[in-house]
């Protein structure tokens, strides 16, 4: 469903202090996606030469609190906004969270804004453009270390050596070679995770337009996440990556969390 | 083996925290609203996302990650989104991490 927008001067506070600019889309007409911006604000399109800013009006100064919840409700909010306009457009440029142009020198915010529309236009454009067709997946791989440390302590020569030397060993000196089969393993494990690091990005990047590695997060009992990769998809080539982890997913050991499809946030 | 081909999940609050914080164009102009020149990314967002951890480690997240989506939805929460407990925890760790 969608709501017809008045042009966004006429009929409008010109004296606005704030522009809350959520997004860029292609040719936005005079139609927004039927959504409301952050806490209720009406949201409507600023458009200028084939190119629509989706922002709600705001008083001049950051969103800004100590209340977690008040705060997620607004990242909430703020992607549900860039997520319509994703639908209604199909490709869509998202700004970053507490992006507020100012009026000033006797401009207002929103003159402000379709300036800015006029002077990125080429720029804008061009992004524009690189990412029709394309959306957004996270992948996170996670390893069960467990199984994966069982797998090194057989695979690997100087474990099995160290393992059969302290077969040989009275049980006094055990605690010794315990801590050092211990470092052995700890070792073995970051070469492998090395590795597989290495392997699974090579294998993503394959089906994927653009890769970007996140920082990896802490895990949980037993299971490590071993890689948390933002990936620009085109979306024809989705399958390929469907099947590639897939095959990641049935490898013993190795598990993946895929989220999307999302607006292209960390392609831009 | 037959295989399922793999799920697609639903970006937790946690997967968009990341994104709409930390990702996005910045745009570095003077009409942009900046406290001493740095710009407001996520300033004292992260003061207050820091306190969520507490939540996080006693569960209260994952409803509240629900509540939240069906509330700003203003409908029900889609199918194959039910947060399992194992990922609440992989939700509660992955924000304490942050």
């Amino acid at each position: 469903m969608e709501t017809q927008v008045q042009s966004p001067i006429e009929g409008r506070d010109t004296k606005t202090t704030g522009c809350y600019v959520y997004c860029v889309v292609p040719y936005a007409y005079e139609v927004c996606p039927d959504v409301t911006g952050i806490e209720g604000c009406r949201v409507y399109a600023i458009v200028h030469r084939g190119l629509g800013a989706i922002v709600h009006d705001c008083a001049a100064q950051p969103y800004r609190s100590e209340d977690a919840h008040l705060v997620a409700s607004w990242v909430m909010a703020h992607h549900r906004v860039v997520e319509a306009a994703w639908e209604r457009w199909g490709t869509v440029l998202p700004l970053t969270f507490n992006t507020i142009v100012k009026g000033a020198d006797e401009r207002s915010a929103v003159e402000n804004t379709r300036m800015w529309l006029d002077v990125e236009h080429e720029w804008l454009r061009a992004r524009l453009s690189s990412l029709t067709g394309k959306v957004e997946y996270g992948i996170q791989v996670f390893w069960d270390t467990e199984t994966i440390a069982r797998t090194v302590a057989v695979t690997n020569s100087e474990v099995r050596k160290l393992q059969e030397e302290i077969e040989s060993k009275p049980r006094g000196l055990a605690y010794m070679y315990r801590q050092k089969l211990e470092n052995l393993l700890r070792k073995g494990l970051e070469a492998r995770a090395a590795e597989e690091f290495k392997d699974l990005y090579a294998r993503i990047s394959r089906c994927t337009a653009n890769v970007r590695a996140e920082k990896v997060k802490n895990g949980e009992l037993g299971r490590q996440m071993l890689v948390n990769l933002s990936c620009l998809v085109c979306q024809d080539r989705f399958p390929d990556l469907q099947a590639e982890l897939d095959q990641v997913n049935n490898t013993e050991g190795f598990s993946v969390r895929l989220v999307g499809p999302l607006p292209p946030y960390s392609f831009c | 083996m037959a295989m399922e081909p793999m799920a697609r999940h639903r970006a937790t609050l946690v997967d968009l925290l990341d994104r709409v914080l930390d990702h996005g164009v910045i745009i570095n102009a003077d009409i942009i609203i900046t406290l001493a020149g740095v710009p407001l990314v996520g300033i004292n967002l992260r003061a207050a996302l820091a306190g969520m951890d507490t939540m996080t480690k006693y569960g209260v997240m994952s409803d509240w990650d629900e509540r939240i989506r069906a509330e700003e939805s203003g409908s029900e929460v889609l199918p194959g989104h039910q947060l399992t407990a194992q990922h609440a925890v992989s939700l509660a760790t992955a924000t304490t991490a942050r």
